[in-house]
């Protein structure tokens, strides 16, 4: 990697550093500018404290709940029903997706019936689900779990249907087993697709539960606004805003890791 | 290594360019290691799709470790017979026969093997472990990627054994499937049309390096073109194809190594495209 870098002409050793820095950086630029205008408009009188409050507020709320333990229960509480239920459905869509794009009997048998329920919205289902479950933990991972269920069975579907027919034929004639086929061919073929579902599905995750406990739970970070909601402490509102944007680009970047690892075969993913 | 192999042949041997098979002597340059080709038996086979018949009546005998190129119009069935040769289609009529070298056990038969117009390598698998596709997990992992490392050599490729097939080129690509196709050690080898996206020059090497190999390891060799200078240039045997028959079968007896541009190649050429094209023949 190295050699390769050093090997290409551009400016001498010496600013590389400094440049990749640079490089670095530019996609913060707008996000720390936002968090500047907003602090220079709150402490300048033009937005009420009241209703938007000061990033440094924020942080300084974020500083006194995470001092309490608060900020950490809830933030573990959600972590585990968002793994909990993306390892549920995904871990179902993932099976039934590559059954139904292996198995014409499979698809013929379950595909209609997806597609019929996938056109739920399946946040119109919280009533039904609190009247089912109640506000407990089933509730949210229900919900979780069906959402993130769709788009990693469709796109699991999708990619081995797309898989090249003349790899696959290839495969046959140089005398792979029917698993070996599955392993060497479709599945590295499909994976690319796979990741297209994933990444939808992280998105939904947080979405999904988010909604479910604002709407209903006695922990995690939904509940923490909500209860901060109650007693008109906004900077708790907005904090766990924040986090929610920090956490669905902490996801994001883990995805493009591993996809930047699993598929470092296909230049479209080498670089970048 | 390859090229000690290969016999270069006396000047004597020269002889009429053109006869047909019925009267041909039997005078090839037999390789050197023709123990292994499996020989090809066809009778009276057919092939139809969906009741459009392809191939009507096709006879055939195609003796171990020989070259033979078949041409003929596109959709004229070339290819079809060839993946009835391959097993991957199943004749509606007749019969075709694979015979191995005798007294090899069923097991350790050579294999067929194909190269396809594409190269159909596997784009997340390194050069090296897309060659060992070939071997189709015999052996040990080290014995399989030792092989596949002499193959890659053969080709002139061992170089780029730790790369994906995404920064190779279209010729090189194509050197790779070469190499998986004969890392077994195939006794049959099916090429099917594997030049046609090439530019004209890695062709040419591209051809060199087929017969070289050819004439090393004495597989049968069918070559599936439209390219009638690379038949002329690579077989000792043509057959033309049209509507679904074999309309001509000719053999060409200049010796190895030939030379592009050869009169006698011309020729013979020349009275292939003249009967593809239905221009008239002088008798």
């Amino acid at each position: 990697m190295r050699v390769a870098l050093s090997t290409r002409s551009g400016p001498p050793p010496l600013f590389r550093p400094v440049l990749r820095l640079r490089e670095a950086a530019i996609p913060w630029l707008l996000p720390v500018a936002i968090l500047a205008g907003w602090q220079a408009a709150v402490s300048a009188g033009l937005v009420s404290n009241r209703f938007m409050p000061a990033p440094l507020d924020v942080a300084r709320a974020g500083i006194e709940a995470a001092r309490t333990g608060e900020l950490w229960t809830n933030l573990g509480v959600s972590t585990l029903r968002a793994l909990a239920g993306f390892a549920i459905g995904g871990g179902i869509g993932l099976a039934l997706g590559l059954a139904n794009g292996l198995s014409r009997l499979s698809e013929r048998l379950t595909d209609t019936s997806v597609q019929m329920v996938r056109n739920v919205p399946h946040l119109s289902l919280i009533p039904l689900v609190i009247l089912w479950f109640g506000i407990g933990e089933e509730a949210k991972l229900f919900l979780v779990a069906l959402g993130v269920f769709f788009p990693i069975y469709a796109n699991t579907l999708h990619g081995i249907r797309s898989v090249d027919p003349g790899l696959v034929e290839m495969g046959r004639v140089y005398g792979m087993s029917r698993a070996e086929l599955f392993r060497r061919v479709v599945l590295p073929g499909a994976l690319p697709s796979i990741f297209v579902g994933l990444r939808y599905a992280l998105g939904i995750m947080w979405l999904t539960l988010i909604v479910a406990e604002t709407i209903s739970a006695s922990s995690g970070l939904g509940y923490m606004a909500m209860q901060a909601r109650e007693f008109m402490l906004v900077d708790v509102v907005v904090l766990a805003i924040l986090i929610y944007a920090a956490l669905g680009k902490l996801a994001d970047a883990l995805t493009r890791q591993l996809e930047r690892r699993c598929l470092s075969w296909n230049p479209a993913y080498r670089s970048a | 290594m390859l090229l000690d192999a290969v016999r270069r042949e006396t000047a004597a041997d020269t002889a009429p360019a053109l006869r047909s098979p019925a009267d041909a002597p039997v005078r090839r340059p037999a390789p050197a290691a023709s123990a292994r080709g499996i020989a090809v038996t066809a009778r009276g086979l057919h092939k139809g799709f969906d009741g459009n018949p392809v191939l009507e009546g096709i006879d055939l005998f195609l003796p171990a470790g020989g070259f033979t190129a078949v041409v003929g119009r596109s959709g004229c069935g070339k290819s079809t017979l060839l993946r009835l040769i391959l097993g991957l289609e199943t004749p509606t009529g007749g019969r075709i026969e694979l015979q191995g070298p005798e007294g090899a056990v069923r097991r350790s038969a050579p294999p067929k093997r194909i190269m396809f117009q594409e190269p159909r390598l596997l784009p997340w698998a390194r050069v090296v472990d897309n060659v060992a596709v070939g071997l189709a997990g015999q052996g040990s992992r080290a014995e399989r990627r030792q092989r596949a490392l002499a193959a890659l050599d053969e080709v002139g490729l061992s170089d780029k054994a730790g790369q994906w097939p995404a920064t190779l080129s279209g010729g090189q690509r194509q050197r790779v499937a070469l190499a998986r196709a004969l890392v077994s050690g195939p006794g049959l080898l099916a090429l099917d049309e594997p030049l046609g996206a090439l530019d004209a020059l890695t062709r040419i090497g591209m051809q060199d390096l087929i017969e070289r190999i050819w004439r090393a390891q004495g597989f049968t060799a069918v070559l599936v073109t439209h390219d009638v200078a690379e038949a002329v240039a690579l077989a000792d045997r043509i057959l033309v194809v049209d509507a679904g028959r074999i309309a001509l079968d000719l053999r060409v007896d200049v010796p190895r190594p030939r030379r592009r541009g050869d009169p006698e190649l011309a020729a013979l050429e020349g009275r292939i495209l003249d009967h593809l094209l239905g221009t008239p023949q002088p008798a």
